[in-house]
């Protein structure tokens, strides 16, 4: 292709994407700089915002709230996801229809997903899930008001949501797998449990890493589901960095722009170091087409 | 799939798990169902109640006439067609030039489609806000709906290009000796055969929209509010207002579902393409 093709093809969307995702960008960067307000001018301040965020002591436990859902919620969806594609691997007839229903929890808005799953916990509404583990023996459970049980009720509620994503795309490595490799894993007298972990597992590696980088992404910036699910998020402790950002920079009429912003850059900045991996691997595959 | 695996027995064990473990990760809709059609007395009542009232619809009525709820179903609505059709419309073009373009120009796009993709969203959508308050379209569907091609665009690309990919080049090349023109032999001969690959990369454009929360939270105010900002705010508010809050989110999730079991093919094509090849 001529190189005048290529952008006479590609500027509409370029277009679109310099005006509407660099420019905005751009704007972030400088305004986290600066102490501003919307619709006014900023004025310079180097590195205050950044000096604030790091040394407030809500940031610190938005960071680290936030990194630990990330983290247990990424392992148990590696687990869970892997789990429930080697069963699906095994289905035949009834395959369409069970993934068409697992996928129900993702194609779900976030939110109202949350929602929903929010009311499973909910005394308001009978309290389903408290009276099960009451029946079993156990006491009451404080699932918005307490951090830790709190905590859970998110992390169950991310896994709920991301599971068909990473169980899906999971399955399409396994159906990648050669056919010889598991038997003759089974030949040389493998158990099912060995052949998984020393034969498929190394197999799939790639598609586990991509997984793990989706999941890390969207996890870290999770927003949507934590409305409904923490109410008190900031007085129980389980504020993540995004409620942060909004709490700072637009809830209620609040203007640190310039805090917020800055939040967002040291999160790109995170975000960046964890997909240098990826982005050699698509210079490698460019290098070699060419 | 296969042949040898399909001969396999039916797995009965692997069969009841799954169906068990597709009843649990359903159980919140179903509650939610089961809680919205309950008269309101009821639905909250604790110990929970499972039978013996009469179920009611009265609160999709009550949504329906006491709140704008028709008028954020449409906003919703429009959003997500308008912001499908521009992002397909300057979105293929854009694939099929990255797929027939494999230098470091390409690779470079590609890389910073995958950078904007991971951004948290709040470093794009506070300036946009700003923006589009200083351009006077604040709160309104399309400035959303732009918003909102943008924020996907990186995405878009990024499926569409890997099912150009698929396509030989030695068509383009055949389809330009015998006299057509670059955009000639998208239109003729590319789009065409990109049908699915179109379908997939449109229903997952087009949900993304019907579910983003937060974008319009920040970009609307009241008259192009959507669903999702409805139901936020009607949660810490009376308990009959709760009740439909939770109509509003099953009439969300009703088409949703519809699209899990029509269109499954495409969401499993979709996922399963972007992640293996990208």
């Amino acid at each position: 292709m001529k190189r005048r093709e290529f952008w006479l093809l590609f500027a509409p969307s370029f277009l679109v994407m310099g005006g509407l995702l660099v420019i905005p960008l751009i704007r972030t960067i400088q305004w986290s700089v600066e102490n501003v307000r919307y619709g006014t001018p900023g004025t310079f301040v180097g590195f205050d915002n950044y000096v604030t965020a790091l040394t407030d002591p809500r940031f610190g436990r938005a960071v680290l709230f936030t990194v630990t859902v990330t983290v247990i919620t990424t392992a148990i969806l590696l687990v869970l996801g892997y789990v429930i594609a080697t069963g699906i691997d095994r289905l035949t007839k009834s395959r369409p229809i069970v993934l068409g229903l697992l996928l129900v929890s993702y194609v779900l808005p976030n939110l109202v997903g949350a929602v929903a799953f929010s009311w499973l916990f909910d005394d308001n509404f009978g309290g389903l899930v408290n009276r099960f583990i009451g029946l079993m023996g156990g006491g009451e459970v404080l699932w918005f008001t307490d951090q830790v049980p709190n905590a859970i009720l998110i992390i169950a509620n991310t896994v709920w949501h991301m599971l068909p994503f990473a169980m899906l795309i999971i399955l399409a490595g396994l159906q990648g797998v050669p056919l010889e490799l598991r038997e003759s894993a089974n030949i040389d007298g493998a158990s099912p449990l060995q052949t998984h972990i020393s034969v498929i597992i190394p197999t799939i590696r790639g598609v586990l890493g991509f997984v793990t980088l989706i999941s890390i992404m969207d996890v870290l910036r999770m927003f949507d589901n934590l409305i409904p699910l923490s109410p008190q998020a900031e007085a129980i402790g389980n504020e993540s960095i995004m409620l942060y950002v909004y709490s700072v920079a637009f809830a209620n009429g609040a203007q640190e722009l310039g805090l917020g912003s800055a939040i967002n850059v040291l999160t790109i900045i995170l975000i960046l170091i964890m997909l240098i991996p990826f982005i050699r691997g698509i210079f490698k595959e460019a290098k070699a087409l060419r | 799939m296969p042949k040898n695996r399909a001969r396999r027995r039916p797995p009965i064990i692997t069969g009841t798990l799954l169906g068990l473990f597709c009843l649990l990760t359903l159980s919140p809709i179903i509650w939610m169902t089961l809680s919205v059609t309950k008269p309101t007395n009821v639905a909250f009542a604790n110990p929970p109640v499972f039978g013996g009232y009469q179920p009611t619809l009265q609160a999709f009525v009550d949504l329906w006439e006491t709140t704008y709820f028709a008028d954020y179903l449409t906003n919703t609505l429009v959003v997500a067609v308008v912001s499908t059709v521009i992002a397909l419309v300057i979105g293929i073009p854009a694939a099929y030039a990255l797929s027939r373009f494999p230098n470091y120009v390409s690779a470079l796009l590609l890389v910073l489609a995958l950078i904007f993709r991971a951004l948290p969203r709040f470093a794009v959508v506070l300036p946009m806000y700003d923006i589009s308050r200083s351009l006077g379209i604040y709160d309104t569907t399309f400035a959303l709906a732009i918003a909102l091609v943008a924020i996907n665009q990186p995405f878009t690309i990024w499926l569409l290009r890997n099912f150009f990919a698929d396509i030989p080049r030695e068509l383009d090349e055949a389809a330009m000796l015998d006299g057509c023109t670059r955009i000639g032999v998208l239109r003729r001969v590319m789009i065409p055969l990109m049908g699915p690959g179109i379908i997939t990369a449109g229903i997952f454009v087009f949900l993304f929209a019907f579910q983003e929360y937060l974008t319009a939270l920040v970009l609307t105010d009241t008259s192009s509010k959507t669903v999702p900002v409805f139901i936020a705010t009607q949660l810490g508010q009376t308990l009959p207002m709760l009740q439909q809050s939770g109509a509003a989110a099953l009439l969300l999730t009703i088409p949703v579902i519809f699209i899990a079991l029509v269109a499954q093919k495409y969401l499993v094509a979709g996922l399963s393409d972007g992640a293996v090849k990208g």
